[in-house]
């Protein structure tokens, strides 16, 4: 019965959405990997079970009890913040830029999670601090003391460009949880002005390694060499594209990551200015959704966790599309349900049921309109 | 939910912020649109020329790897800009006639570089691999004149691993080298490409994390026959870390060539520190022949020469010791209190042991000698009896402890640590009783005992520190890439509880050895006390005769050793010479050591005299 009605107040145009996307992505990954010498499982199999895992993980989160998600928030995050740590200590003995924890079938990326649990409790942080007349600066301290942790332990990594996403998911939940106007300002004034003294602190080998956290040097050609060439093959892309398969400059492997990061530019290459846009809408339409959802949950904490996790996937999106345009730093950040990838496509179904889940809030109270106490 | 209700029926402030968020959505949404139809629309026959004959070819600039210094900060290993031959797999149009063409000039291994080419057009078709390095201006010449046929290849400048002392530093330093298809696998996360130059032995290979760069790249646009028309976009290579040892670049020269001609090893080092100051193995290979690409023929003279030049004798070779065990029975004696050094033993040249004769190096015999003449004068039949008196589990514990047939921990490679027998190795392993004849040949260091030079020189340091054991060590400190320093101070392996007035004594036989009528007086320095002890190690014993070891052929010649430390009186420096097959330590090793120390003092005094060391 219970089940039932979860059934019938789920969110279908969301997981129709998501599933689009995916469906695009996975012809994306084949088209982008067909040409890797392949070893093993092809990728293009891999992301299918991939997605079909996701679908699971996203009715696990939708049919859960509401109040569960909340009440597990502080436990998740602990438990992410652990993990975390545990990335950077293997990282140390390894050197370099770690970020990946194996668990022997797959590897998986904390940070990923990490965004969730900071959506999660931040959301529950707000909902208990809500007043009438909006966040005052003393609200928002302990906030920023939670967002930094996570943000610390992965710009330490390093990953500047993951934990420049939690203080977007900050940023955006703070604007939702109805800060004060001049609060927020102030606060942004005070992060930018942080910047330059920050800056002039840190010596030249810390500045060295800040230059290194936004050109990720996954090749050894740098970041100039991923941005050429990646807006070689979406200009080339043209109107109408080459044609799914068609594409040249992913095949010729001028492309690196091109199915995971740089999943964009080989679509684009082959469907052109039309698919681009089309892939856009879808992506609008999403995350529109997600929106739609966060202002019309009768809950605060699924109101801002909802518009948390909107924020979420709009910043993933903008970044990702903006970096393989050339107009933002190249930072490993996913397109998501597109681009390849275990972590990131179960983290995004896992959001998205969490979504769904809070999303039912809105069926708790009937509408004001059948209020039989409203005028 | 805890009982909470936080109702709140469509906050209208809730609702109005979501849909500020969204309309920046929405904004940076169209913004991106705008940019992909400038990119696509406008912008599209631009890319799609580029694309199309995509000219644009990728360089890989090879990182120069880090400098190596040696104590006093003068490079032993270095970067050199070389001209290198490079493909480009997609420039290519008739791979064998433009081979053909260059195997006129240049020299390359006609089966390894087809097959190179071909998998590097499989992994990148665009980006370039190196063919062959270090080309001579004539060659280089040759082939910028015949570039209309040669459409796949060019010269580019690239970085070569030089090492400016050639040979004397081959064991320490190591090589470099291509990184093999196994280190290509292994390594994933260390993102190393097909090409890549890796530290291969010595230090370049333990220190390889530090020493190698960051590739650097650059993208050029080419004309129809492949020549750099402009420069897209230069990424530039960062050069690795720094590494700084404790060699001293002047011994281990002089070192080296007191080796010359001779197999072996020599090492020297701060007994206080461990910091070892020459580490020296002949013979001896050129590193450079590693740097520009090894051929076929010096390879094969390298790995099939008996003498074997790859190993580090210094720390892979183990020898008998000889009589330079010797102090070491003479203090278990002393320790144990089994043996009063004023006790007399008769000399006649010989030793009994039932029906077996030991015969001592001096065939008329010392004479009537105490533990101090005994030492100096390495008296076989003392150390036999005494050898025979002590129990063989206490000798080998000692000479465990002092550094014998155990691992020093040196920050090197592929050490051994030997053998130094028990009863308890001689009934676990070789599944029989001690004998008696074993004790007396352990006595002389003979019979189943070998160590490697730097085990021996770990255990003259602790004589010379009276008992205090020092890890031996030739990196003293590191500056990573990113700025990090390292260092590596002294770390102290164990301290043995030897009494002062034992070593003491043992210090001042050793120094007899050398300046009081002894066997090691080819190490006597003027103006400063040296000690120590010469050791020959037999290979063979030609029955009943006395044979000099250079009358015998070069293969069966007797091992020769001389270990000490100066000035005796507060050591600061122990240097070890083993000579393969020198015949006699006194004669052949000793010298060396003296050698050592003797620039050791004058360097030192130079430095006083304000020459800065």
């Amino acid at each position: 019965m219970i089940v039932h009605k979860r059934f019938a107040r789920m969110d279908w145009p969301l997981f129709l959405l998501a599933l689009a996307l995916s469906g695009v992505g996975l012809l994306n990954v084949y088209s982008g990997t067909r040409v890797l010498s392949s070893s093993g499982i092809p990728l293009f199999t891999k992301q299918m079970v991939w997605i079909l895992l996701g679908m699971g993980v996203f009715f696990l989160f939708s049919f859960v009890g509401g109040g569960w998600i909340e009440e597990m928030a502080w436990h998740i995050f602990f438990t992410v913040v652990a993990l975390l740590l545990v990335v950077l200590l293997i990282g140390k003995v390894r050197g370099g830029a770690q970020r990946w924890l194996s668990l022997g079938f797959f590897t998986f990326q904390p940070s990923e999670f990490a965004k969730i649990a900071l959506i999660l409790v931040l959301g529950g942080y707000f909902s208990g601090r809500y007043h009438y007349d909006g966040l005052g600066f003393l609200d928002l301290v302990p906030a920023v003391g939670i967002t930094l942790v996570p943000f610390l332990l992965v710009a330490m990594q390093p990953d500047l460009g993951t934990a420049g996403v939690f203080l977007i998911i900050l940023a955006a939940m703070t604007v939702i949880a109805c800060v004060r106007g001049k609060v927020f300002l102030l606060m942004g004034a005070a992060g930018a002005a942080a910047v330059p003294g920050l800056w002039l602190m840190m010596k030249d080998y810390q500045k060295q390694r800040v230059f290194t956290f936004l050109d990720p040097g996954s090749d050894p050609l740098g970041a100039g060499y991923h941005v050429i060439q990646s807006k070689i093959a979406v200009g080339s892309g043209g109107f109408l594209g080459k044609g799914y398969l068609r594409g040249t400059q992913g095949s010729l492997r001028f492309l690196p990551e091109q199915h995971t990061d740089f999943a964009f530019a080989v679509f684009s290459e082959e469907w052109g200015f039309a698919g681009s846009v089309v892939l856009l809408l879808l992506f609008l339409a999403l995350v529109s959704r997600m929106f739609h959802l966060a202002s019309q949950a009768q809950d605060r904490f699924a109101s801002f966790a909802c518009g948390g996790l909107a924020s979420y996937f709009l910043a993933h999106i903008l970044i990702n599309i903006a970096m393989v345009c050339g107009l933002f730093p190249v930072v490993g950040i996913p397109l998501p349900f597109v681009s390849y990838g275990g972590s990131s496509m179960l983290t995004n179904m896992m959001a998205l049921g969490i979504l769904a889940n809070l999303s039912r809030t809105r069926f708790t109270f009937p509408p004001p309109a059948e209020n039989p106490f409203s005028v | 939910m805890k009982g909470r209700i936080r109702k709140r029926e469509q906050d209208p402030w809730i609702t109005s912020r979501v849909r500020i968020l969204q309309w920046i959505g929405l904004g940076l949404f169209i913004l991106l649109l705008g940019r992909l139809y400038w990119l696509q629309v406008v912008k599209y026959e631009y890319f799609k020329t580029l694309s199309e004959n995509n000219r644009i070819r990728i360089r890989v600039v090879q990182a120069p790897r880090g400098v190596i210094l040696d104590r006093r900060g003068r490079p032993i290993a270095e970067t050199q800009g070389s001209f290198d031959l490079i493909a480009t797999p997609v420039d290519v149009e008739d791979l064998a006639g433009e081979l053909r063409l260059l195997s006129e000039v240049v020299e390359f291994d006609p089966e390894e570089i087809p097959g190179k080419i071909s998998m590097a057009k499989k992994a990148n078709p665009y980006r370039s691999i190196t063919v062959a390095r270090d080309l001579r201006f004539e060659q280089v010449s040759v082939i910028e004149f015949n570039r209309e046929a040669l459409p796949g290849f060019s010269i580019m400048i690239e970085a070569k691993r030089s090492y400016p002392f050639g040979a004397e530093f081959a064991h320490v330093l190591g090589y470099v080298g291509e990184a093999s298809e196994q280190e290509l696998a292994a390594a994933q996360a260390e993102r190393l490409a097909m090409g890549d130059i890796v530290g291969k032995y010595g230090l370049e290979k333990t220190r390889g994390d530090v020493l190698r760069g960051v590739n650097g790249g650059r993208q050029v646009e080419v004309d129809a026959a492949g020549r750099d028309k402009r420069l897209v976009d230069d990424v530039p290579p960062r050069t690795g870390g720094t590494i700084q040892t404790t060699i001293d670049a002047d011994m281990q020269k002089v070192a080296h060539e007191a080796m010359e001609k001779r197999a072996g090893a020599v090492i020297a080092m701060n007994p206080k520190t461990g910091e070892l100051l020459v580490f020296v193995s002949a013979p001896a290979f050129d590193p450079n022949n590693f740097s520009r690409g090894i051929r076929k023929d010096e390879w094969a003279a390298l790995v099939t020469d008996p003498r074997k030049p790859l190993q580090n004798k210094g720390l892979q070779g183990t020898y008998a010791p000889g009589s330079t065990v010797k102090p070491f029975l003479a203090l278990t004696g002393l320790e144990e209190g089994v043996q009063d050094p004023k006790a007399t033993v008769h000399c006649g040249g010989s030793f009994q042991l039932g029906n077996r004769t030991f015969r001592c190096w001096k065939e008329k015999g010392h004479g009537t000698v105490d533990m101090y003449r005994a030492i100096v004068q390495s008296c076989d039949v003392y150390f036999y009896t005494l050898g025979l008196k002590l129990d063989p589990d206490r000798v080998s514990s000692l000479e465990r402890g002092a550094g014998l047939g155990v691992l020093t921990r040196v920050d090197l490679p592929g050490e051994k640590s030997g053998l130094v027998p028990d009863t308890a190795w001689k009934r676990e392993v070789m599944k029989d009783r001690w004998y008696s004849y074993e004790s007396v040949l352990l006595g002389i260091g003979q019979g189943a005992i070998h160590v490697t030079p730097l085990g021996m020189l770990s255990a003259y340091a602790s004589i010379a520190t009276g008992g205090e054991v020092m890890r031996p060590r030739l990196v003293s400190r590191l500056v990573r890439m990113d700025g990090t320093v390292e260092e590596f101070p002294s770390e102290r392996e164990r301290k043995l509880p030897w009494k002062t007035e034992n070593v003491a004594f043992i210090r001042r036989a050793l120094a007899g050895v050398v300046n009081d009528y002894g066997t090691g007086g080819a190490a006597r320095l003027p103006g400063i006390e040296v000690g120590g002890k010469t050791g020959t190690a037999q290979l063979v014993t030609v029955k009943g005769k006395m044979v000099k070891s250079e009358q015998l052929r070069y293969e069966i010649r007797d091992h020769a050793w001389f270990a000490g430390f100066a000035p005796v009186a507060d050591p600061e420096i122990c240097v070890v010479a083993m000579i393969e097959h020198g015949g006699h330590g006194g004669s052949a090793a000793a010298p060396v050591v003296r050698a050592v120390m003797q620039e050791y003092f004058r360097l030192k005094q130079v430095a006083g005299k304000g020459g800065g060391m």
